[in-house]
């Protein structure tokens, strides 16, 4: 009877060690160049996640060209003391950098204040931790850049005159109420003769979302374009528009993720969607971590030179990715998040 | 001498012998592929991890052994976490009074399930699946799910995130209840009655026993327990938020069956379901330390359930099949 569980055990604990050799090379090929192996880790919000999936594809893009040892981990269940543990194995795992896109502001910070006392470099990207808690925020889209983006592509569609109404998440949602007063301003300040007719919110829900587009649209006959900033609105206009038959009388632009969006696109019911490369933030993330790790980055620098993304503006502490990028009919199937 | 070999033997296919040769396996393998996993400090990364969890599956191991279940522990603990920092921000109370009312709190909503259960008689199951939703939603209320405190004091913050005594400052509080728990379970006879509500509440009723107010003592206690890892909770990520404790439950329930707790009751140890928390604590930070992915810890420590439970009912099958052959070759064969 021993024997048998002695067995058992014995192959179950094959079964993990058989499990922990085969993804020692997940670093990818590098060039070590003599000296010590930076080591970056990684943590999206959630591991699952298209969005920060797509963000890591980039992140082993730089990996491999810089010859970092990546280390990707984060939450599969929504605990929010995940995040924080993670960091803390990390700290003793003696990582030199860390990129974390933070779930929990202030929660994460504690854990995140830890790993720089103990000279681990910290990087923030997609959704920052407090100033105190990191070196550097890698900031994929300001306001200001999500705000005139959505407004000249606007204007582009409409030909930069006519009525426009917005579809929000919520009229009490700080980061979009940041977005619309940059939409207004860089109205008022470039196309007067775009006229913002409505500003209805969906509650983030795509269902809500197409019925408040659907009494958009008969109530106002002359509307020329729906501006979707949250993105479930933006499948949920489209279902609107394309059932009330308005398919190319009506534009559609919005913020939102390619691959929920595609079919609407290629059916010319979606104009636009605007977002930043998800691969290009994983990219910046890892190099500006591993540029502090080195020293090659610094507190006070104006720019950095990300390699293939060129050279981008650092405001304060926190490194901008720069303009937004639209997706549209010809370029959206080369994304896949 | 055949008796002390026996008894040996007994000791060593008991249920807990093998779940501790289990984690000192996990411990040698992972020490010999991460080169920090045996460090003072990822011991205490382990510690100060498990905790909250540990707490759970506590109190979670009395109830279990009368029979029923508490599916609210993980909720209650953001209700716990969200009643404190209400208390201490909004209503301006100086930390230990917070802390006091707030387990005054997990008291209370414990006292709640325990009415329900033993008045009512309704299954605790359904009960504390009722009290899930109810404690998280009004969690979610409370804050509208999206206030969240922060900004403690760091005299509180030392509780979660620093050392006192050489050891996590949370891990003295977990020791002290561990010692409060095993007691209580394995010393008195109110303990031992948990077992015996287990295995026959009607039988316990006739010899005598109070079963209602007993059971009653159990999810009140988890209550309390549930506000004082809220607490410390708290304190370890210095946030209080309305997502808190969440999934815990199920966490809390793994250890205590992982532990070698029946889940029909009757049958089980605290020491088991302490052994339960520390295999699936260090499979879940020795995996960081083999540089594998947080999937294959969830894939494992079902693995690692099923393994458990297969390997202490195998030899009981063996013997019963024995015994059977035995039977049947002595048995004269009738034609």
């Amino acid at each position: 009877m021993k024997k048998i569980i002695s067995l058992i055990v014995v192959a179950g604990l094959a079964f993990v060690s058989g499990c922990g050799k085969s993804n020692s090379s997940s670093g990818g090929s590098s060039n070590v160049t003599g000296g010590k192996k930076i080591t970056v880790a990684l943590m999206p919000k959630s591991k699952g996640n298209a969005y920060f999936i797509s963000c890591k594809k980039g992140a082993d893009k730089a990996a491999n060209e810089l010859g970092v040892d990546l280390v990707f981990d984060g939450p599969t269940d929504p605990d929010p003391a995940k995040q924080n543990e993670i960091v803390e194995n990390w700290i003793t795992l003696g990582v030199d950098a860390i990129a974390v896109a933070c779930e929990n502001r202030e929660g994460i910070s504690t854990a995140l204040r830890k790993a720089k006392a103990k000279g681990i470099k910290v990087v923030t990207y997609d959704a920052d931790a407090l100033p105190n808690a990191r070196d550097f925020f890698v900031n994929q889209a300001t306001p200001e850049g999500i705000g005139y983006g959505l407004m000249d592509e606007a204007a582009r569609l409409c030909g930069n005159e006519g009525e426009f109404a917005i579809i929000t998440a919520s009229l009490t949602a700080a980061n979009m109420i940041e977005w619309q007063k940059y939409i207004e301003a860089h109205r008022a300040d470039k196309y007067p003769n775009m006229k913002m007719i409505a500003l209805r919110p969906c509650d983030d829900m795509k269902d809500k979302a197409q019925s408040e587009a659907t009494a958009l649209l008969s109530a106002n006959p002359n509307l020329k374009c729906i501006m979707a900033i949250c993105s479930p609105a933006v499948p949920g206009s489209a279902e609107a528009i394309k059932q009330a038959g308005k398919i190319g009388k009506v534009k559609l632009l919005g913020l939102g993720l390619p691959n929920e969006n595609k079919r609407y696109v290629h059916d010319g019911v979606t104009d636009s969607v605007i977002l930043w490369k998800t691969e290009d933030l994983g990219y910046l993330a890892v190099f500006a971590a591993d540029a502090l790790a080195k020293g090659d980055l610094k507190p006070g620098d104006k720019t950095i030179k990300a390699g293939p993304l060129g050279e981008l503006q650092i405001e304060g502490d926190s490194i901008l990715l720069g303009k937004p990028f639209i997706f549209n009919k010809s370029n959206i199937d080369q994304f896949d998040f | 001498m055949h008796t002390a070999k026996q008894g040996f033997r007994a000791i060593l296919l008991r249920h807990e012998t093998i779940l501790l040769f289990v984690v000192l396996l996990e411990w040698l393998y992972f020490n010999s592929v991460g080169p920090r996993f045996g460090s003072v400090d990822n011991t205490f990364d382990i510690m100060r991890h498990s905790v909250e969890i540990g707490l759970l599956a506590l109190v979670m191991t009395p109830i279990i052994l009368t029979g029923g279940i508490d599916l609210s522990v993980g909720s209650l603990l953001g209700l716990c976490a969200i009643s404190f920092g209400k208390f201490w921000r909004d209503a301006g109370m100086p930390i230990p009074l917070a802390a006091a009312c707030t387990i005054g709190i997990g008291a209370l909503a414990g006292g709640l399930n325990a009415t329900l259960i033993t008045w009512l008689r309704l299954p605790p199951l359904i009960v504390t699946l009722g009290t899930f939703s109810l404690f998280r939603g009004l969690a979610e209320a409370i804050t509208r799910g999206a206030d969240t405190f922060t900004n403690f004091p760091a005299s509180f913050l030392f509780l979660g995130q620093e050392r006192w005594l050489g050891i996590p400052a949370q891990a003295s509080s977990f020791i002290l209840v561990s010692i409060g728990i095993w007691l209580l379970v394995h010393r008195t006879t109110f303990g031992r009655s948990f077992r015996a509500i287990g295995f026959a509440p009607e039988g316990t009723r006739y010899a005598g026993i109070s079963v209602e107010r007993r059971l009653a003592m159990a999810y009140v206690l988890a209550g309390i327990i549930a506000a004082v890892a809220a607490i410390i909770y708290t304190s370890r990520l210095g946030q209080a938020k309305a997502d808190a404790g969440m999934g815990y439950e199920l966490f809390a329930i793994t250890a205590v069956v992982l532990g070698g707790t029946s889940i029909f009751g009757g049958i089980g140890t605290v020491h088991g379901t302490l052994l339960g928390v520390a295999a699936i604590a260090v499979l879940n930070n020795g995996l960081v330390h083999a540089r594998q992915s947080r999937e294959v810890a969830g894939m494992l420590t079902g693995l690692l359930l099923i393994l458990a439970l297969t390997s202490s009912i195998i030899p009981k099958m063996l013997a019963s099949l024995k015994t059977r052959r035995q039977t049947l070759a002595t048995k004269p064969i009738i034609t």
